[in-house]
């Protein structure tokens, strides 16, 4: 048994906010105070250190097939940080690879961890490119996986849709499409939008009808939103709104949530939802009425997809949205991309600069959203990888959010203009240690369903991360002393010092598994795939590199 | 019965009946699953027994400095284990197509693609143009890709040709082919871009083909609702064909902003699709990658695996070929170890041979279609083979560890 000795514990599971305490851990779980005569093994002294449980990110882009081909774009990003390999010994051996915007698979599992992450979510993974997903997240170690499955712009689900069919119909197929996947949640993309754009339409509007099955994103919204709470999966609808990075946006986006009829629903990266149409230059931030809002209505939640300044690369299914936005493509090159009748998948590497009045606003937005939602437990730290910013720029959003006086000096340097039409000055919020933890562990595992992460208490696995106490918080996030995946010390003073595999996490909704009939008729007939190979088996999942399968159950309890 | 996929073209056909091909389904793939159970490892040529092959490999491994890990024509479990041996010998690694795959990959590097996938233009296609091409290293393209029927009713398909080799034209073309020698099609491309522009060309005939000709090619593009612009790189055979490809994608771009086009790039043979899928998420780079002390070092000319062994550069070879056994190993002028199917034959037999089980055969695994976007299982209706790639790779390396203690 492993003792953890007086470290001052963040786990807002359990409410403590900063209580000194001593954490046992045995066989991989936290376990209760085994009383004075329990054998003690190894024992480690945190007097001072700040506890809290491993974090996990809900969304991030690290291995939906559409990074594989942002990878494949940017040789010269990967030239700037290249990684080599390190032999562990007895920890393991530490492949080579490449880092900054597109990281290879193995040096983004080694830099998670080495920032206290120990879970990680794909967000968008098209069920057509499932299994090369499997694949790929199967090289990132360390870290535990799972991944959202994507629907809204498929063709068999618009058919079901425009035909009329019956939710349980439609239930079904969501269901069926999370089991063969391995997902652990559903999101939809620009709903509609991606098949609409196949139809060479450029634009299409929470109401307006798609132009070749009639039915309007705020239906597919509806269908879906409604499938995966009947179904009961944990983690609501995953929405990434009609519109995304248009001024005058947020008036879609508040119709987004309005559309889910008190159903829940996750808004993600918001502040690319979130822009007006006033002042000069036509580009606002509506952040306060979009925080708003979501202060209001209890069926929401959002992560934030911070933009910071520097180099990255945008990738996401939005095939519609990015290619409206290839004019802004840093260095000049893109990729658009339509999937087999499910999807789609553009990619557009982007510098956002702080001198540039819109994007020093998107900068502004995304911390006045933090700042302005006053929930913690429904507002997620992310920069929606690598879209705003590669998720190692973590450790300096924190500061930004945790330290006032850092993020007035960081708003004095960027776009005048845009500082001055910012109210972020105003804003006197300092998020506090016990808030991090919410936003990094408590609230994602709750939202997900994750009932044994997140947290500290007797059960939990020993994902556990151990920071030195340091006013600079940057420096702080950024390399916890000691890192714990299940028990095991992985990272020593931010640096991985034993090599472990990660877990997928995938839901096992119940669903009638009859929805073959029809869906194996529509594959033999008109895909150039067969329904049987869009399933991928629970042993295919370790094939592919899982260390093993977690199930997760569905069912609302009452 | 589950069907099962066929790994030896790019199309990745995965509707064969549960032990392969169905007679009269596929020439090819008829041909290529028949592969003997297993054959006797070789040393120098002569048959030895596997555990001797596999020290003999070791120990010309563990004394080169910069050896090529080449071929990579196995599925992607396969592909890992080479992709460890080569990082974990400092090598350089390269697929066996990798001279066709760059004509691509330059181009996709300097300017990105608008690009699609199989169902995308069985279901929605309705005019494409094969350029340079006639996809018949693909042999069931026109059965797999071109039905009749697709999920927005009839299809009435206008299936074209530019510049595909004399008198080899699939019937199934409804128009009669446009001439164009290959290695002036991107000036046919920019020709049309300019056109689409507005703009004049300042001369009557490109490449032999009358403007007007051009005109009416560019209206009947214009009038595709989804059009697919098709190429194999493969068929690209000249040099700089990469600026060719950069010349058909800016095209196709351009043509989007009128109506929907996409790019079909055909390939993905030999499981090379799977092979640049692989090294891009383990090193973010697609192949002809050097693993050197301060990491994965790329370089897309130079590290081309034949002119390395052409230039003396690679001091020995390890040639994975486990799909198809005529695709025997460069020249090369230093030891060579081949890892291949059974029944692989040489005129100059190599260091070493290890027969390696054929996935999707004898042995199950996953692999990419061409797309690059559908990875299938792999089935092994006939088991019982000799040890994969991964398997024997990692005895290879277990043979370093023992020589490195």
């Amino acid at each position: 048994m492993l003792r953890l000795k007086g470290g001052r514990l963040y786990d807002p599971a359990h409410g403590i906010d900063g209580v000194v305490g001593d954490l046992f851990v045995a066989d991989g779980r936290v376990v209760a105070n085994p009383g004075p005569d329990a054998v003690i093994d190894a024992e480690v002294d945190l007097a001072g250190k700040v506890v809290m449980a491993g974090a996990i990110d809900l969304h991030t882009h690290i291995g939906g097939g559409k990074l594989n081909i942002a990878r494949l774009l940017l040789p010269e990003d990967h030239r700037g940080d290249p990684v080599p390999a390190l032999d562990l010994g007895a920890g393991g051996y530490l492949h080579a690879g490449c880092g900054h915007a597109a990281p290879s698979t193995f040096t983004t599992g080694y830099r998670y961890a080495e920032m206290g992450y120990t879970a990680c979510f794909e967000p968008a993974m098209l069920p057509a490119n499932a299994r090369h997903a499997h694949l790929e997240m199967g090289d990132i170690p360390m870290v535990d996986k799972g991944a959202y499955a994507m629907l809204g712009s498929d063709d068999f689900f618009l058919r079901l849709l425009a035909a009329g069919a019956d939710q349980r119909l439609i239930n079904d197929y969501v269901g069926w499409t999370l089991d063969a996947s391995q997902a652990m949640a559903i999101k939809v993309v620009n709903p509609g939008g991606i098949s609409a754009f196949k139809f060479n339409a450029r634009h299409l509007d929470l109401d307006e009808a798609h132009p070749h099955y009639g039915v309007t994103p705020r239906r597919v919204i509806q269908a879906l939103a409604r499938a995966v709470h009947d179904l009961g999966v944990s983690h609501p609808l995953h929405v990434h709104a009609s519109n995304l990075g248009i001024p005058g946006n947020a008036d879609t986006t508040l119709a987004t949530m309005a559309a889910a009829e008190g159903l829940p629903i996750h808004l993600t990266h918001i502040q690319f939802h979130s822009y007006g149409t006033e002042g000069e230059r036509k580009f606002s931030s509506e952040a306060e009425r979009i925080a708003d809002a979501i202060n209001r209505l209890p069926n929401v939640s959002a992560d934030v997809g911070q933009i910071l300044f520097g180099q990255t690369v945008t990738a996401s299914g939005d095939t519609m949205g990015q290619h409206r936005n290839h004019r802004h493509a840093s260095p000049d090159k893109w990729v658009v991309m339509d999937i087999e009748c499910d999807a789609g998948c553009g990619v557009v590497p982007f510098k956002y600069k702080d001198k540039n009045f819109v994007n020093a606003l998107q900068w502004a937005i995304g911390l006045e959203l933090f700042l302005r939602v006053t929930d913690p437990w429904r507002i997620f730290l992310t920069t929606d990888h690598p879209n705003g910013a590669p998720f190692t720029s973590y450790p300096h959003l924190i500061r930004l959010l945790m330290d006032r006086d850092f993020r007035n000096r960081k708003l004095a340097e960027i776009n005048a203009e845009a500082a001055a039409h910012s109210q972020l000055k105003n804003l006197e919020r300092e998020y506090s240690l016990y808030e991090i933890a919410i936003m990094t562990r408590a609230a994602p595992a709750r939202s997900l369903g994750l009932a044994d992460r997140g947290h500290l208490g007797p059960g939990a696995a020993a994902d556990i991360v151990v920071y030195r106490d340091d006013a600079d918080r940057e420096a702080m996030f950024a390399r916890p002393e000691y890192v714990f995946k299940d028990g095991e010390l992985i990272v020593r003073d931010g640096r991985v010092v034993k090599v472990v595999n990660g877990a997928l996490h995938a839901v096992k909704p119940e669903y009638d598994k009859g929805i073959e009939k029809p869906l194996k008729d529509y594959y033999d007939r008109y895909m150039t795939v067969k329904m049987e190979h869009m399933k991928i088996g629970d042993d295919e999942v370790c094939a592919c590199g899982a260390n093993k399968l977690i199930p997760h159950r569905c069912g609302r309890t009452a | 019965m589950t069907p099962s996929t066929c790994p030896f073209c790019g199309l990745l056909c995965d509707d064969l009946p549960g032990n392969g091909p169905a007679t009269g389904q596929c020439a090819l793939a008829e041909r290529l699953f028949q592969v003997p159970a297993t054959a006797p490892a070789l040393i120098d040529g002569v048959p030895s027994d596997t555990a001797s092959a596999v020290a003999r490999a070791a120990r010309l491994l563990a004394r080169a400095r910069r050896p090529l890990v080449g071929g990579l024509a196995c599925d992607v479990t396969g592909q890992r284990a080479a992709l460890d041996l080569a990082e974990r010998l400092g090598g350089v690694l390269d697929t066996m197509n990798s001279t066709a795959q760059f004509r691509n990959l330059l181009a996709y590097q300097d300017g990105g693609w608008m690009s699609t996938t199989l169902s995308e233009v069985r279901n929605r296609a309705d005019v494409i143009l094969l350029a340079g091409t006639t996809a018949s290293r693909f042999p069931r393209f026109r059965e797999r890709l071109l039905a009749g029927e697709s999920q927005f009713g009839p299809t009435a398909r206008r299936l074209l040709a530019l510049g595909m080799p004399e008198g080899a034209a699939p019937e199934w073309l409804t128009e009669p082919p446009i001439p164009c020698p290959p290695d002036r099609l991107g000036q046919v491309f920019s020709a049309l871009r300019t056109r689409l522009a507005g703009r004049p060309l300042g001369m009557s005939t490109v490449a032999g083909l009358p403007v007007a000709r051009l005109d009416a090619l560019l209206e009947t593009l214009l009038a595709a609702r989804y059009g697919v612009l098709a190429w194999n790189a493969a068929d690209l055979d000249f040099p700089q064909a990469d600026l060719t490809v950069r010349a058909l994608l800016d095209l196709v771009i351009d043509l989007n902003a009128r109506t929907r086009w996409a790019g079909l790039p055909l390939g993905g043979n030999d499981g090379d699709a799977s092979a640049v899928q692989t090294c891009a998420w383990r090193t973010g780079y697609p192949s002809r990658v050097a693993f050197e002390a301060t990491g994965p070092h790329y370089e897309p000319i130079r590290f081309a695996g034949e002119g390395l062994l052409a230039a003396g550069e690679a001091d020995a070879l390890v040639w994975i070929s486990a799909f198809d056994p005529a695709r025997t190993p460069p020249p090369a002028d230093c030891p060579v170890i081949v890892l291949g199917r059974a029944d692989m034959a040489f005129t100059t037999p190599p260091a070493v041979f290890l027969p390696v089980a054929v996935p999707g055969v004898q042995q199950a695994g996953f692999l990419h279609r061409m797309d690059g976007v559908v990875a299938l299982p792999l089935a092994a209706p006939a088991p019982g083979g000799p040890p994969g790639v991964a398997e024997t790779l990692t005895a290879i390396m277990k043979e370093l560890d023992h020589a490195a203690a």
